[in-house]
């Protein structure tokens, strides 16, 4: 097999590298992915964000073969093969990378890095040598320090770990690359280092990424995020088309509040055009005004009027971040109120057979 | 993946030296302490002569006055190298000869009466068994038999001077056989350390199997990166053979060492150095064998070095070294019987001593509980949840 650092410049193509339609995933009873369907093309940065539990690293398990297809239906595609075929599996891995969250379970801590990336590179059928010059190309990208590449690797930092780890990923030059929640662990600064490094090697590359993540942060450098509920796709689309969904096409209006309370939000709220109120610490709210630039200036009369007093405002446009909490809370909305509506039939459904045993005791009288 | 294992064991160099190192060590350490050769001071006794007595023949009641053997037989006595006849009474000279070697014995100034009983030479004369009676000093019950094997040696030279059938025929004691080989045809000539060779028949099973043992029980145990190889292409299959490879190219090594070791340490070997080196390499393969399986049962390392105390001390206790596998229950025989240990000791010992093939039933039961063991440990490994 053939395998080499191709430096290319990101172009557009339209090739599907993975496919996944009505995506199913069940344990037994339990139903852990509910018809999730999307597709990646060639070279993108996806982004698979949702809470705890809601199905992102299952997915990533079906799509790298380690779930038996017994668990799942559905039409996946990985390179252009089914998962679902065991004998398909090796060539599926021989053109995927996978990055674990954990360091501990993708490198050996006693080993070099180039020793670990030569351990792993030789499961590729690449050649000691073929295998340490692509090393040394991936760690001048990802800056891992010279005079480090023939140390232990417990000896290496938190953060030049994660790089090992990422060239030990992509040695092989994968066609898609699988990130595990790649900035955890990391300091705040690191973070952002971490997520330049990942498009620096998608744009030079041309690797196509899924990077699973609660990082919220990463949503900036990927073309496509996906976000995740109890197993159910809610939305998948790029950071600014979701953030565009959203009220005046995601303005806002972020205003600081002296003594804020929920009184006071709930006043707030009883303005005609507001759409939602997010609160984004103890004393800052920011607003959704449907048509924003029409209603702007009667929404600060009617704070003028009710009496609050607003030490600072300013306008602004929605990040992810918003807008991912807001999808979320919204759904928790809807599943309250449907609890609400259950709880309220069975409440009636009560009174109803109580009143029918009411009337049965009389006519006995 | 055999590279990464090496690799993966150069790391902690001591395991290796240990593997390498220690069995070859505690060869030559043995082989030092047991230079000193089985050594026999002849047993002092005392002969008391009925012979002499005139033999009444309850027959015909005749008297037959004839001793031509019991001189013989004191001669057989005097010429033999585990015998020293600190005393000779001829009873009907000293009337009380017997009560003399009793209080000798009493005394401890003599291991054995030798009584020549009155009708000794009639006996022989008429074609019967001519009977020597022995009082052995049984003050301690192990020296009772080395006692009676040392008056053996007299009668052994009795007979075949004086052209007699032996009628006696007592089993010899090791130390005897050392030095009486026509005696015993599987005994280790005069010139080799014999407790190196009987200590080694011992030591040389549980020092490979442990050590092979102890080396191989955390190797998928301990391994966190296996469940992302196995998002490359490589194969389960693949994993659990590099590891079988490695560690046995390591157990050839170890077993060279070993071999030249015990060549230098003066082994006595009357079989194949071939079949030995099989023999101790199969020891350790088993244990190679025992010790992966454990790893792939065990979920942490607390559980895998659990387990092996466990299962290294069962099969030390029902290896047969301490209590004899016959004398056991006859369910524990039976467990005892697929337990690798059990056949390491007599495997070896017919080897060294009586110059038997390897292929006999103890290893053949060897290389079927290790291959059964590797085949439990394949599949545990393909059934084994790995989740990245």
């Amino acid at each position: 097999m053939k395998c080499e650092v191709n430096i290319i410049e990101k172009t557009d193509s339209n090739e599907v590298v993975v496919d996944v339609q009505d995506l199913n995933v069940t344990f037994g009873k339990a139903h852990i992915i509910h018809n999730v369907s999307f597709e990646v093309k060639k070279g993108e940065i996806i982004g698979l964000f949702g809470i705890s539990g809601a199905g992102k690293t299952t997915i990533i398990r079906v799509l790298t073969c380690q779930i038996k297809s017994k668990n799942w239906n559905g039409d996946v595609l990985v390179t252009h093969l089914n998962p679902a075929k065991t004998k398909n599996h090796q060539t599926i891995l021989s053109k995927i990378g996978y990055v674990p969250q954990l360091e501990l379970l993708n490198l050996y801590f006693e080993l070099s890095p180039l020793v670990n990336v030569e351990t792993f590179a030789s499961n590729y059928g690449m050649k000691k040598e073929r295998a340490k010059e692509v090393a040394e190309e991936l760690f001048s990208i990802l800056d891992i320090p010279e005079d480090t590449w023939n140390n232990k690797l417990k000896n290496l930092s938190g953060g030049e770990k994660k790089r090992v780890s990422m060239a030990i990923g992509l040695i092989h030059n994968p066609e898609v690359l699988f990130l595990d929640e790649p900035t955890t662990g990391v300091d705040a600064n690191k973070r952002y280092d971490i997520l330049n490094y990942l498009k620096i090697l998608n744009r030079r590359l041309g690797t196509t990424m899924f990077i699973i993540t609660h990082d919220l942060e990463a949503a900036l450098i990927c073309d496509k995020t996906a976000i995740l509920r109890e197993g159910e796709l809610l939305a998948f689309d790029s950071p600014h088309n979701l953030i565009q969904t959203l009220p005046s096409n995601g303005l806002l209006v972020r205003l600081t509040i002296q003594d804020l309370t929920q009184e006071k939000i709930e006043i707030i709220k009883e303005f005609e055009y507001c759409e939602r109120i997010s609160r984004v610490g103890n004393i800052d709210i920011e607003v959704f005004l449907h048509d924003f630039e029409k209603n702007i200036n009667p929404f600060i009369d009617y704070l003028f009027k009710k009496g609050i007093k607003i030490t600072s405002m300013s306008r602004d446009s929605a990040n992810f971040r918003r807008y991912f909490q807001i999808l979320i809370q919204e759904e928790e909305e809807k599943e309250r109120e449907e609890e609400l509506k259950v709880e309220e039939i069975i409440q009636k459904e009560e009174e109803l057979k109580n009143s029918n045993d009411g009337l049965e005791n009389r006519g006995d009288m | 993946m055999v590279k990464k294992e090496f690799r993966l064991i150069r790391t902690d160099p001591w395991n290796l030296v240990i593997a390498l190192l220690l069995p070859p060590g505690i060869i030559i350490l043995l082989s030092s302490m047991e230079q000193e050769k089985v050594t026999f001071s002849p047993l002092p006794v005392a002969i008391v002569s009925n012979d002499s007595k005139t033999y009444i023949n309850p027959n015909n009641f005749t008297k037959i006055p004839v001793d031509n053997y019991a001189k013989p037989y004191i001669d057989a006595v005097i010429k033999s190298f585990y015998l020293f006849p600190k005393a000779i009474y001829n009873t009907s000279k000293y009337p009380y000869a017997m009560e003399f070697a009793r209080r000798q014995l009493l005394h401890s100034e003599i291991k054995c009466i030798i009584v020549i009983p009155v009708d000794f030479t009639e006996m022989l004369v008429n074609g019967l068994p001519g009977l020597i009676e022995c009082i052995p000093d049984s003050s301690r019950i192990t020296d009772i038999q080395s006692n009676l094997n040392a008056v053996y040696d007299s009668i052994r030279i009795f007979t075949n001077e004086n052209n007699l059938t032996p009628q006696v025929n007592l089993i010899p004691n090791p130390a005897l056989a050392n030095i009486i080989p026509e005696i015993n045809p599987f005994s280790i000539p005069q010139d080799y350390n014999e407790g190196f060779n009987s200590t080694l028949v011992i030591i040389l099973p549980l020092m490979v199997f442990g050590i092979a043992n102890v080396l191989t029980i955390l190797i998928i145990v301990k391994e966190k990166p296996i469940p992302r190889l196995l998002l490359t292409p490589v194969k389960r299959k693949e994993i659990l053979f590099a590891k079988f490879l490695t560690f046995s190219i390591i157990l050839f090594f170890q077993e060279l060492g070993i071999i030249l070791a015990s060549i230098f340490g003066g082994l006595f070997l009357r079989g194949s150095i071939i079949d030995l080196f099989l023999a101790i390499y199969m020891i350790g393969y088993s244990g190679l064998s025992v010790g992966t399986f454990i790893s792939s049962v065990s979920k942490t390392k607390t559980e895998a070095n659990q387990l092996f105390l466990a299962s290294f001390v069962i099969m030390i206790l029902l290896s047969g070294s301490f209590v004899p596998i016959e004398s056991m229950p006859i369910y524990l025989q039976a467990i005892s019987y697929v337990l690798p240990l059990s056949h390491g000791g007599p495997m070896i010992q017919s080897i060294l001593t009586k110059g038997a093939s390897i292929f006999g039933f103890h290893f053949y039961m060897l290389l079927g509980v290790s291959l059964i063991l590797n085949i439990l440990t394949l599949i545990i490994f393909y059934r084994r949840r790995y989740e990245v």
